[in-house]
């Protein structure tokens, strides 16, 4: 079954990356929406719901751990998961991104199979 | 920098830092563009005319990560990283991709070299690199199109 994402990071290229690698992975996406930082991606998710988000944390106007607070406030964080993906691979990160209310945590680069195992759990195979 | 240049002590969390960054360095290029990535030995004289990124490693310890790739490997990487014809790929493209390799690579080891340290990484930075850095762990790679060059220079914090 088809499902719908929203991919939040300030690198155009690397969007470009996780579409790819969704594709790779044979997930049936059925609408990608992008957004370059949080700010932006509050604003995508006020116009059209997802049913995940893929989320970076360096980010310029609104990071990811901001992003992540403002989706607790406005009562997104549990009708939407969210996957954080980031270089950064250090205990005290994945630790503070997950007390966030983070659902799942990546470190870039990632394998297609990676991907997709991630994002089935997240989503608890309510979509693939 | 004002600070103490320690190349390889500055990795007390990692035993053999050179190691790991020859396995770490090859997982991320396989990983990023699905082709075999080998850990080589290199003569550096392809670096004056190299493309080449810096990054600024600042929090616990401060230093520097710089990458260099050959013209051949500037070429193919965005095409094998964004999945698209390398005729289609714009100037811009590729020096997206070539930014966003730089910020992977760095983040990728150095959470494995200082996995409890608190590093922030400054945006990555073309610049023009006449020599390869010295006093730094260092490791070149073999990609299929020609070199890539990573390496990571750190000293003690204020």
């Amino acid at each position: 079954m088809a499902f719908s994402v929203l991919v939040v990071d300030d690198s155009p290229a690397m969007r470009g990356f996780i579409r790819r690698v969704m594709t790779l992975s044979g997930l049936e996406v059925e609408t990608c929406l992008e957004a370059a930082n949080g700010e932006e991606a509050l604003q995508r998710l006020r116009e059209q719901l997802v049913d995940v988000i893929i989320t970076d944390i360096n980010m310029p106007k609104m990071n990811g751990e901001e992003f992540l607070r403002r989706l607790e406030t406005e009562g997104l964080a549990r009708s939407i998961p969210t996957l954080v993906v980031s270089t950064d691979a250090t205990k005290a990160r994945i630790l503070r991104m997950l007390s966030l209310g983070a659902d799942g945590y990546m470190t870039k680069p990632f394998s297609p199979e990676a991907l997709r195992e991630e994002l089935e759990r997240v989503l608890g195979g309510r979509h693939v | 920098m004002s600070e103490q240049t320690l190349p390889c002590s500055a990795f007390a969390e990692d035993s053999d830092p050179a190691a790991t960054l020859k396995r770490v360095g090859a997982a991320v290029l396989e990983t990023m563009f699905f082709d075999e990535a080998v850990a080589t030995r290199c003569d550096h004289g392809w670096i004056a005319s190299a493309p080449s990124v810096r990054l600024t490693i600042a929090g616990s310890h401060c230093g520097e990560f710089l990458l260099s790739v050959s013209p051949e490997v500037a070429r193919s990487i965005a095409p094998a990283f964004l999945g698209i014809d390398p005729e289609e790929i714009s100037d811009s493209q590729k020096s997206q991709v070539l930014l966003e390799l730089a910020n992977i690579l760095c983040g990728s080891v150095l959470s494995q070299l200082q996995p409890d340290s608190d590093l922030m990484l400054g945006a990555p930075e073309p610049i023009e690199l006449d020599e390869p850095v010295h006093e730094a762990l260092h490791q070149c790679f073999l990609l299929p199109e020609g070199m890539l060059s990573v390496s990571i220079r750190m000293c003690g914090a204020d």
